[in-house]
């Protein structure tokens, strides 16, 4: 066992190492130089302001210096000024978005996977029942449902007001603009900005939960073991939740840890829909605008979250199937 | 069900019991707490009249030395002077912070006098030094724009006294003697950015420089400055103690950053906010029109979208650092080819199809929106008009003639490259829906000539490193060009084009003409004004007659406002113009807005679930799980 902890450590700290290196070079190759995309289509165009830019953008250095400067940097945590945020701290930008993305993002998924995991289990334990039937439908409906599209309605519907829909809730951001708000009315603020998004994502995400659990739990409800169970007379709802759906649970685990990892990514056409201040559409702007400080930090936090989250689901596989620490 | 387990079902009622009664005497609380924007002290923040508007851009920067964008300057103009103003009417000459200017008889030394009744956010009085520590922050620094509008000055701006500023350039000029707001230089204080200089930004902020800082708060000397904001989300202003001019109706401004124009709009219909900036789409725009209390414009600005025409990356000549490179179809060279091509471009049915009749058919690169005069229209005969034949009888007559008929024309023997079809490459930018949506009506036009084109959609970076590599024959793109003509006629000049292929430079289309570089000379020196708009209308002809652009359009900024909220907006020019009159130092908009009646300019509500709702459905949560887990527990007792 712990041989197997090492190894799959050893392993992600590999991986984040390459990602330091490989961050560095992969959004230099793209085509563009920051400066003139910064100021192309202004009245500040022009070879001098150019060479300007370049020398305030750090761009002016030659490659490796350039390199050896980023390694540094980042190893001490500091990730630089950003480019298109006229030199804002790198920390600073992303920490102001970190909270709401994981707000929003998190409790969507563990929503949605909550959510998704009932449907599927109820739907695939009672299989061809109407209900299995019409959570079948709205599952694979949501799953394939462009998250964009449902969002645009739902905003329309309940920010704007449509027919019977009243308009209920703020039509976007994190919180009301510039307003003196603290405490519990702050709380309650974000909240009411919260709930449409919050709800268009848990829609959207909850498909996948719901059908890779409903197909788990059939494959798993036709094995031996089910069969001996029910043979020595254990009631239905045991056999449902003490043997079917933990080990049901098993590749519904991969799914929810990789998503876990996403979180940090956040959800670029929700933030985009709804205004709402997160890292998915930073990112989006950052590489508009090849912002390379930027692009490297949000792309280091991406994959250490993801590294981190298949690490932790590695790791308590080991612990729920002895056959993964065998192998 | 066994003891302990109705024991826990008890306790869990109990504890549902306690949060509901919670929730009751949280009832009262959270009403006072809810549904305003105030969450303290509710009625004064009733009372503040507040001014909320929005857009789906982003601003660049709030500091003048960084931001580059059209919307930062919307942030500048309530708190910042110029020493030249735009009149709001019609974008002439008027004295703002700068009462007067003397200039020498060589005209190479301007003396401005400075106002001195005006007093910074912070108390503190704004004189000479300011404007002359500014300007030369603005010059030795290479910000970004300001810095275009010095770099004549020869040396250092001084200030001689508390009201006098003086300078010199290395030639005579027009351009500072008072004729044309040509220095659009945000006038900051000095004692701030002295110290932000020194690395002291006011907020701490490290690192700190004179580009970096972000300048909130910030310290005006006009009717508002800056007192927070969150990038990507808003920007609040607030009034200044020391202003003593006319007392503005509003308390407050408030911009509010959306992502898309759907919900911009959405946000404007609820009146989440009063007047929505820059909704891009037509179609949302038009979806607007018949709402109630809301009035819609198509306001004129200075902007322009090109077909531009590559008439020499790899044949111009070479002068200066230019030297030949590209690969550029030669046909392009030929003015009569690049007439034909205006020929064959139906601008009015671009504009109807495209933009849905708000834009304006383009002639000239210098917009309807400009300095008072400067503009040239083509008329009568001057005027290229959409002819299909014409163009066909134009390009046959030059001996452009399609000799395999095939449908494509090819180059006459006596040119460049006998035989060479008219294939071209078309980029458009994949960013700019409209380049897109008027690249098939362009192509089949074109067509219809004799003309093949292969359409390539780029993102912008792509298309600006093609343009500066000179591999490409056509591409449409869009300029913002200052309201004095100078930095749009300067785009066209020899100098200005892209000279080996890895610099860039402003003149994409290549188009060199040593007599257009002359008059350009001429137009900068020119004192006399009418003179002056002479010698700026002979360029603009000549560009008109030698098409290295064919302007297709003139965009409109289009914007929406509630009327049952506020009046007084200060279209700019007046007749169609930007309701937030969009170029000024202290613009007279934000003195004049003031709420349609009492109450009307407050601050929109906060909507949706209050507090005491939302505890309940916390409380609604917790008694769900505890069910969950008492029933898992009993499941798991009755395994045993």
């Amino acid at each position: 066992m712990r041989g197997y902890l090492i190894g799959k450590t050893a392993q992600a700290v590999l991986t984040l190492l390459f990602v330091l290196v490989f961050n560095f070079f992969l959004f230099r190759v793209m085509p563009g130089d920051p400066a003139a995309i910064l100021l192309r289509g202004t009245a500040a165009f022009n070879p001098e302001t150019l060479e300007q830019a370049r020398e305030d953008l750090g761009l002016d250095e030659p490659l490796p210096q350039q390199f050896v400067t980023y390694l540094g940097d980042t190893l001490s945590l500091n990730f630089g000024t950003s480019f298109f945020l006229s030199g804002q701290p790198v920390n600073e930008v992303i920490a102001g978005k970190i909270w709401p993305t994981v707000l929003l993002v998190g409790t969507a998924t563990i929503a949605s996977a909550a959510i998704g995991l009932v449907i599927g289990i109820y739907g695939g334990w009672r299989r061809g029942s109407r209900f299995d039937v019409g959570s079948l439908g709205f599952t694979l409906f949501v799953y394939a449902m462009p998250e964009f599209w449902f969002g645009i309605l739902v905003l329309m519907a309940f920010s704007g007001g449509v027919g019977p829909f009243p308009a209920l809730f703020p039509t976007g951001g994190y919180a009301t603009a510039a307003s003196d708000l603290t405490g519990l009315g702050h709380v309650v603020d974000v909240l009411n900005h919260m709930v449409l998004p919050f709800f268009v994502l848990t829609v959207a995400y909850l498909g996948q939960y719901a059908l890779i659990m409903r197909n788990s739990l059939i494959d798993i409800l036709g094995d031996d073991f089910i069969q001996t169970a029910r043979a020595k007379g254990v009631r239905e709802k045991q056999i449902l939740w003490r043997h079917a759906v933990p080990n049901a649970l098993l590749p519904t685990m991969t799914l929810v840890f990789l998503s876990i990892g996403f979180i940090f990514g956040g959800a670029i056409t929700i933030e985009y829909v709804f205004s709402w201040p997160g890292l998915g559409w930073l990112t989006v702007q950052a590489i508009d605008h090849k912002d390379y400080p930027l692009l490297q930090a949000l792309f280091l936090i991406f994959s250490v979250a993801v590294i981190v989250a298949n690490l932790v689901a590695d790791v308590l596989y080991s612990y729920l199937d002895p056959r993964v620490r065998a192998a | 069900m066994g003891r302990g387990t109705r024991l826990r079902m008890f306790v869990a009622f109990v504890l549902a019991g306690a949060i509901a009664s919670g929730v009751l005497i949280q009832a009262a609380f959270g009403q006072e707490t809810t549904g305003a924007t105030g969450g303290t002290g509710q009625d004064e923040d009733r009372e503040k009249v507040v001014f909320t508007w929005g857009s789906a851009g982003e601003t660049s920067s709030l500091n003048p030395m960084s931001g580059y964008l059209a919307l930062d300057f919307y942030f500048w103009m309530p708190q910042y002077y110029l020493l030249i103003d735009w009149a709001q009417k019609d974008f002439s000459a008027e004295w703002s912070l700068a009462t007067g200017v003397e200039v020498s008889p060589d005209a190479k030394t301007f003396t401005y006098t400075i106002r001195d009744d005006l007093t910074w956010s912070d108390g503190v009085p704004l004189t000479a030094d300011d404007v002359a520590y500014t300007l030369n922050l603005y010059k030795n620094n290479n910000a970004y724009l300001p810095h275009n509008y010095l770099t004549q000055i020869d040396g250092d701006v001084v200030a001689t006294d508390a009201t006098h500023i003086e300078f010199s350039t290395v030639e005579p000029t027009t351009l500072y003697s008072g004729n044309v707001p040509y220095l659009y230089n945000y006038i900051l204080p000095k004692h701030i950015f002295e110290e932000v200089e020194k690395g002291n930004c006011p907020d701490g902020q490290d690192p700190c420089t004179a580009k970096s800082f972000d300048n909130v708060p910030s310290v005006g000397a006009g009717p508002f400055y800056i007192a927070e904001a969150e990038q990507g989300e808003f920007v609040r202003m607030v009034r200044n103690p020391y202003w003593e001019g006319a007392e503005p109706h509003i308390d407050e401004i408030v911009y509010r950053q959306f992502r898309n124009n759907d919900a911009l709009a959405e946000a404007l219909k609820a009146g989440e906010i009063d007047f929505a900036y820059d909704l891009t789409a037509p179609n949302i725009f038009n979806s607007l029109k018949d709402e109630p209390n809301i009035a819609t414009v198509a306001a004129s600005v200075p902007l322009f979208d090109y077909f531009n025409m590559n008439t020499g990356s790899a044949y111009g000549p070479e002068t200066g650092d230019f030297k030949q490179h590209g690969d550029g179809h030669p046909a392009l060279t030929d003015p009569v080819v690049r007439r034909a091509i205006r020929m064959a471009i139906d601008s009015q049915t671009l504009v109807d199809k495209v933009w849905l009749g708000y834009a304006t058919p383009g002639t000239s690169v210098i917009p309807p929106v400009s300095a008072a005069g400067a503009r040239w229209e083509p008329t009568g005969e001057e005027v290229i008009s959409f002819d299909i034949e014409g163009a066909n009888q134009l390009l046959e007559g030059a001996g452009y003639v399609d000799t395999d008929g095939d449908g494509v024309r090819e180059m006459p023997t006596d040119s460049i490259d006998p035989g060479r079809p008219l294939e071209f490459r078309y980029f458009v930018r994949s960013t700019d829906q409209t380049t897109i949506d008027a690249a098939p009506f362009i192509q089949k036009w074109l067509r219809d000539i004799g003309i093949e084109t292969n359409v390539e959609a780029v993102s912008t970076t792509r298309l600006g490193d093609i343009e500066n590599a000179g591999e490409f024959d056509l591409a449409h793109w869009s300029w913002f060009p200052d309201i004095d003509p100078d930095t749009a006629l300067g785009w066209f000049i020899c100098d200005a084009r892209p000279p080996d292929g890895k610099t860039y430079d402003n003149d994409d289309s290549y188009y060199c003409n040593p007599e257009y570089d002359q008059m350009y000379e001429q137009q900068r020196a020119e004192l006399d004004l009418d003179k002056r708009w002479d010698i700026v209308h002979e360029m603009q002809q000549i560009l008109y007659e030698e098409e290295p652009y064919a302007i297709l359009w003139y965009p409109p900024l289009l914007e929406a406002y509630r009327t049952d909220t506020f009046t007084g907006y200060k279209p700019q020019p007046e007749i169609n113009g930007d309701p937030l009159q969009g170029y000024s130092g202290i613009g007279e908009v934000w003195l004049s807005l003031r709420p349609v009646s009492e109450g009307s300019g407050a601050a929109a509500e906060t909507r949706g679930i209050p507090a005491v709702v939302w505890i309940a459905i916390a409380a609604g949560v917790l008694v769900i799980v505890l069910i969950v887990v008492l029933r898992r527990r009993r499941l798991g007792e009755e395994d045993v």
